[in-house]
């Protein structure tokens, strides 16, 4: 796929799974655990209870104060009823006007804002580089021997992103420092309530960071040292594993922080700590947001990485230069493409926990007054979708023998229009009275039927599965395939896309005769078939091209300038696109620091208009940009002092394996 | 002649012909499966693929962007019925017009092809066009313009928050209702698995069904003029109300819903929504001064039950079915 051998195959493949599962653990851990995890807790609190009860017992014998007991907000025991604990902090504080401090020349809300912001793009940004770089190494050290020049070619590519990283590393730092400054000054209050809750969590996440540094200078600068010896390297790639394992450990506690105040618990109505720091840290919403994000980052770091490259290629000088940015545009875009693939299902994953949670919240983000700005969203998402697939289109088209698949084009543009015109369907319509008496009342009767989540669900689906299909197809682009069985290969890989099709549109119109909470189960079997073509879709495809000839060699650098102008697309929508859910999941709280248990009691504790939130989304979007422009310059500087020789031979891409 | 151009009033010439002969033929009231406007529709691309083949025109890629944006013009703008609004219009060519773009630079050839007319128009191989183009171009920018700032007397279009987030807790006759936990107290079987009975007949067989029946009984009292015989928010006073009264039929409003949701827009009317709602945009009354508590619960087993939809409940919730009987008091009432 990204190289010349089928060996290259089987290591991708590897790398690929090995990074799903890694990542989508705490998802699949969660459903499990979540049941588990319920009676688990409920019996390790019980334990705790018991241990406490005895202390309590023994402490009257002394003479000692006894302690008081709470009902958790969240967690529920064996029988339905809240979760008891010892009363171990103070209660949360009702907040005044002497708990705020304001600048004059913004509003309190809006410089924490960019502040968090900017420091969540490049946090997501760090974290998202070292997982590319740990999949590019890999690939480098299992084609070392069969491929030494494209081996040199990855080992150099994931040393220049870490490069890169590192200046963005030290950036992180700083807006994190900048934010906390920010929070400890301007909301005291608040910031003084979580300090007093998160206080084990936030020192844990500074040894962490200490933890990540150390790991981080020892991958980087032992480079060049530990690449010659073939143990070494196997060492030093184990390295990239444990950044990146701790990396999501930080998150992870980051994120915690986050959540809590989202949907808290761990404490009881009135604030106060119960003595369970696992409680407060894994509060419902903490796996789905963490599972979202790690995809997240792929994506934007793939966003970036390949929207770097697409620049240098636009401006390349040489035919060197344009043929190995080409090249690198396709990496990224690859790994970008496979974050974004599984991404909405993340999503629809978090929502369901929102909705669960608090009906109320649930309606706000998806029926009330952040309605609209998820029709904003179901927007960007399409022209995500979009950018993919008009870069894999763009360069299939290079590709020889890929005439035979370009014809199916326009009938995968048409499909993915029709589903996104579904997806983009609002359920209540903006209209004059005049035009609503010609529709003849709130719903269209045709249109209507798109607003609800089943043919949303579809939609997205669909999407997903043509996006699948293309590349596929480009996979097999410039494969004369040679297998004996390849009719039979071709019937089922047929078979399991119109399979797919018509598993999916039958469970969403099923969907419209069930109820409610059956009717959103509906969207299990939906994404597994949908996975379920990426994933037996892909090993068939790749089983197929066992002794392939090929129809030629891709001319790196001939990638056309809408296919590379499809990565600035994706790029900058995803940048948007990020801001303007984490401001949605984080202005959901509506006047609430901590839902319903720390009030918002600032002059700042009101929800922003459409446009209002808008200008902010875009300013974020171009400030961080040029942060990242001047990030990427100030890389360049090194790589300039330092020039390495470029290998003689360009890469070749998995489409002229033999 | 140019075979372009031919192609091209071949175009003009058959959806001129057909929106002119065919449609009126094809669009009878009654419902058809193969005389109506969707089928009328296909048969246009199907027709000019047919006469290009015959002919062998093979136009080039900019005439097919053109064909296919006007025939997705078409589309939404005369055959989808009822017309829909302006703002959706928008939304559905913005999509279209991506599509074509998609369509004509899904690779390096077709999009130079797609291009060639309009560079060469601009660098003036295309006299004739250029002369068009950019005579027709302020022409058409003045007339944007005009219809823009020309005074329009209809009521502005307005982003109303149907269905806002509901209070934390609702009081109702001197009882407060936790939302998140409140239920139906007269729901027996939470799935609603008694549609072959039919109140008012079988009003005796079970207490159930006796609720429902005086839930019917009430929602004709009451509710019907504006929310409809048929709960489609068809009522006869339906017609003068903006936003309409709910459509209960639409898989998006109870369906989607709790019950304790409508319990509270029941009691509370349009007086008691947040502002995000925009109170003063619904004319609903607050029908906790003029229904009784179980009046309202009532009604609202009665829509359930009528519209064939179930109240919305999560996977975690537990079985609340009987807990009055069990506990003396509803769920969530205290």
């Amino acid at each position: 796929m990204l190289g010349k051998q089928t060996g290259r195959y089987q290591a991708l493949s590897l790398a690929m799974v090995m990074a799903f599962a890694i990542y989508l653990l705490p998802a699949f851990a969660t459903d499990a655990v979540a049941k588990e995890a319920y009676a688990g807790q409920a019996f390790a609190e019980e334990a705790f209870a018991k241990e406490v009860q005895a202390e309590e017992a023994a402490g009257e014998g002394e003479g000692e104060a006894e302690i008081e007991w709470g009902q958790d907000v969240f967690y529920k025991d064996w029988e339905g009823n809240p979760l008891k604990g010892p009363v171990s902090g103070f209660p949360a504080p009702e907040l005044g006007p002497e708990d705020y401090n304001t600048y004059e020349f913004a509003p309190s809300r809006m410089i924490l804002w960019m502040a968090n912001q900017q420091h969540l793009y490049f946090g997501s940004f760090v974290l998202a580089v070292p997982i590319f770089c740990m999949l590019i190494e890999f690939v480098g050290i299992r084609t070392k021997e069969s491929d030494p020049i494209m081996s040199a070619k990855y080992d150099r590519l994931a040393h220049d992103l870490m490069k890169v990283s590192l200046t963005a590393y030290s950036w992180t730092a700083i807006l994190g420092g900048i934010l906390l400054f920010t929070f400890i000054t301007l909301f005291p209050g608040f910031f003084k309530y979580m300090a007093g809750i998160f206080r084990p969590v936030m020192h844990v996440y500074a040894l962490m960071f200490l933890a990540e540094s150390g790991v981080l200078y020892v991958y980087y600068y032992g480079w060049d040292k530990m690449n010659n010896d073939p143990f070494l390297k196997w060492i030093h790639c184990s390295l990239s594993v444990l950044l990146n394992l701790i990396g999501t450990v930080l998150m992870y506690l980051a994120n915690s922080w986050a959540t809590f105040m989202q949907a808290p618990g761990g404490i009881d109505e009135q604030g106060r700590f119960l003595g369970n720091i696992w409680h407060v840290i894994h509060s419902t919403l903490w796996n789905p947001v963490g599972v979202h994000r790690i995809l997240g980052n792929i994506v934007f770091g793939g966003g970036i990485v390949g929207a770097y490259a697409a620049y240098h290629y636009l401006t390349a000088k040489t035919e060197e230069e344009r043929a190995h940015y080409d090249w690198v545009c396709y990496v990224a875009m690859f790994i970008c493409i496979f974050g974004l693939i599984p991404l909405p299902f993340a999503g629809y994953w978090l929502m369901k926990e929102v909705y669960a949670f608090r009906q109320q919240m649930g309606i706000t983000l998806m029926g009330g007054i952040m309605a609209w700005l998820f029709i904003i969203q179901a927007v960007m998402i399409g022209l995500l979708f979009f950018g993919a697939n008009s870069y894999l289109h763009n360069g299939m088209s290079r590709v020889r023998g890929a005439h035979r698949y370009m014809k199916y084009a326009k009938y995968m543009i048409l499909l993915l229009i029709v589903c996104f015109t579904m997806w983009m369907t609002p359920h209540t319509i903006v209209m004059t009275p005049a035009e609503l008496k010609a529709m003849g009342g709130a719903q269209h009767p045709i249109v209507g039927h798109f607003g609800v989540m089943s043919a949303k669900n579809t939609a997205v689906n669909l999407m997903i599965t043509t996006t699948v299909l293309c590349f596929l197809l480009y996979q097999k682009a410039n494969k004369k395939i040679t297998v004996p069985w390849q009719t039979i290969g071709n019937c089922w890989l047929t078979a399991i896309f119109i399979g797919a099709a018509a598993n999916i549109i039958f469970l969403g119109v099923y969907g419209y005769f069930l109820p409610a909470n059956v009717r959103v189960g509906l969207s299990v079997p939906q994404v597994t078939t949908t996975l379920t073509t990426l994933f037996v879709g892909t090993a068939i495809n790749i089983s197929m091209f066992k002794d392939s000839e090929s129809y030629g060699e891709i001319q790196w650098g001939t990638q056309s300038k809408v296919g590379t102008y499809a990565i600035f697309l994706l790029a900058i929508s995803f940048t948007w696109l990020m801001g303007l859910m984490g401001y949605i999941r984080s202005a959901v709280r509506l006047f609430w620091h901590v839902t319903e248990v720390v009030r918002d009691n600032s002059v700042d504790a009101y929800t922003l208009t459409i446009g209002e939130a808008g200008k902010m989304l875009t300013f974020n979007t171009l400030f961080v940009w040029t942060q990242f422009v001047v990030v990427f310059w100030v890389a360049s500087l090194t790589a300039k002092k330092g020039a390495q020789t470029e290998p003689e031979a360009v890469p070749v891409p998995a489409q002229q394996q033999q | 002649m140019n075979k372009t151009f031919i192609s091209f009033i071949v175009f003009v010439g058959v959806l001129l012909g057909f929106h002119n002969v065919v449609f009126p033929i094809m669009d009878i009231k009654e419902f058809s499966w193969v005389m109506n406007r969707y089928v009328y529709y296909l048969l246009i691309p199907i027709t000019l693929i047919f006469i290009n083949i015959i002919l062998r025109l093979k136009p080039p890629v900019s005439l097919i962007a053109l064909m296919v944006w006007v025939l997705g013009f078409y589309f939404y703008k005369y055959v989808l019925y009822p017309p829909i609004p302006w703002t959706l219009f928008i939304t559905y060519m913005v999509m279209w017009s991506i599509g074509t773009f998609l369509y004509v630079s899904q690779d390096a050839h077709t999009f130079r092809e797609f291009r060639k007319p309009i560079v060469k128009t601009i660098i003036g191989e295309y006299k004739l066009a250029r002369i068009v183009v950019f005579a027709l171009l302020p022409v058409l920018v003045g007339w944007m313009t005009y219809n823009n700032i020309y005074p329009a007397y209809q009521e502005p279009v307005e982003l109303r928050t149907v269905h806002p987030a509901p209070p934390a807790t609702t009081k109702v006759h001197g009882k407060t209702w936790t939302l998140e936990t409140a239920r139906n107290p007269y729901r027996v079987d939470e799935q609603d698995n008694y549609k072959n009975s039919f109140p008012f007949l079988d009003a005796d067989k079970n207490e159930y069904m006796k609720n429902v029946t005086q839930g019917g009984s009430l929602f004709f009292e009451n509710c019907h003029y504006c929310h409809g015989d048929q709960l489609n928010g068809n009522g006869m006073f339906s017609h003068v109300f903006n936003p309409t009264p709910a459509n209960f039929i639409d898989p998006g409003t109870i369906a989607m819903l709790r019950e304790s949701f409508i319990f509270w827009r029941v009691s509370k009317g349009g007086p008691g929504l947040p502002n995000e709602s925009t109170p003063w945009s619904s004319a609903m009354p607050p029908w906790e001064e003029h229904l009784t508590t179980e009046e309202i619960w009532k009604i609202i087993l009665f829509e359930y039950w009528y519209t064939g939809w179930h109240p919305r409940t999560f996977d975690t919730e537990e079985s609340y079915v009987g807990q009055w009987e069990k506990e003396g008091k509803p769920a969530g009432v205290h």
